[in-house]
């Protein structure tokens, strides 16, 4: 008995694997895809957390115990981004968030014994305080995308609140 | 660097400042873990309620609460991330015995859960404004590490100048109304 022709098994392989490739292709569609070459540089980095993603910039606080630092990735890139200015030997970072154009960073720290709330621009190099108004110690920030107002957790008389700040 | 030093000397006297609106909820609540749409319509704060720490979402600046379809349930909720006109709401929930992570498409309805290599437990998030990715610190074996996903496969751009995403969702009921 002969069996199909040539020409039809290869078509039937071809419908196989059309086939399978679909079905794996539905499945595969709905995993989040991990970014491979950034990831790797990231796990170079050593311990990372509090990451905060805007635009092409990713931030976060690279290190572990009294040696911690703000990172500022350039994710097309994947290389890291000079912060002059920022990173202190007395300051211990607690968040960070970045704005779109990675121009500014907040930073909640901690130095000398105080927690405080800085603005860094980088284009400027500069660092300028946000007091809290009223007294209270903040801790986790989050920067609006396009870095005109954040928002930080304050912690006052035993409670956490959220403070808005608009930014100049 | 005249104007950087000008800067840098500024006594915050610069900056408008008010607290968030309150929630409606009754007594004297703790609320962290603040983040805001990247066109500030929107606020997603975490708090302390009977039923655990939980995400509420708010129109900025009026305060009204927006319901949430997928969250309630899930409690305690963590760490919660908004795109740019507040269609994607990103958190961390429980669902069952796991730490999971969660993208609310506030648009479709839809929610998305983030599978995780390995067994590593996700601890913080955040999204990116448009959606496209998301960044997950991540602990595994004690030790914490960020990772970056893309998420251009799941979720449309939510880009600047698009359609917000205000209403929608369940209705209000006691936790993540």
């Amino acid at each position: 008995m002969r069996g199909p022709s040539p020409r039809l098994r290869q078509w039937r392989q071809g419908a196989c694997l059309g086939a399978i490739t679909t079905l794996l292709g539905g499945c595969l569609g709905g995993m989040p895809m991990p970014m491979a070459g950034l990831n790797r540089q990231l796990e170079m980095a050593g311990t990372t957390h509090d990451p905060s993603l805007s635009g092409r910039w990713l931030a976060l606080i690279q290190g572990r115990g009294a040696r911690e630092q703000v990172m500022l990735l350039d994710m097309e890139r994947q290389t890291p981004v000079p912060l002059p200015g920022l990173n202190r030997s007395d300051a211990q970072p607690i968040s960070v968030s970045v704005d779109s154009t990675g121009e500014r960073l907040a930073v909640v720290r901690q130095r000398e014994g105080r927690t405080e709330l800085v603005l860094y621009r980088r284009s400027l190099m500069s660092l300028q305080p946000i007091p809290m108004q009223p007294e209270g110690v903040p801790r986790r920030v989050n920067l609006r995308a396009d870095g005109r107002q954040l928002a930080v957790e304050v912690s006052r008389d035993g409670l956490w609140q959220i403070d808005l700040v608009d930014l100049p | 660097m005249a104007l950087a030093l000008a800067l840098a000397g500024c006594d915050g006297g610069l900056f408008n400042r008010r607290s968030a609106a309150p929630t409606g909820f009754l007594g004297a609540q703790n609320r962290q873990d603040p983040a805001l749409s990247g066109n500030g319509r929107l606020l997603a704060t975490v708090i302390e309620q009977a039923g655990g720490a939980s995400v509420v979402l708010q129109e900025q600046p009026g305060g009204q609460v927006i319901g949430l379809r997928h969250l309630r349930g899930h409690q305690p909720q963590s760490s919660p991330a908004l795109s740019w006109n507040g269609r994607y709401l990103a958190a961390i929930l429980q669902q069952g015995p796991n730490r999971v992570a969660m993208v609310e498409d506030r648009g479709t309805g839809n929610l998305i859960r983030l599978p995780l290599p390995g067994a590593s437990v996700p601890i913080r998030l955040s999204l990116a404004p448009d959606g496209r990715r998301i960044a997950l610190e991540l602990v595994e074996g004690g030790s914490s590490r960020v990772q970056v996903f893309d998420l251009g496969g799941q979720l449309e751009p939510d880009q600047p100048g698009g359609l917000a995403v205000l209403g929608g969702g369940a209705p209000p009921s006691e936790t993540n109304r």
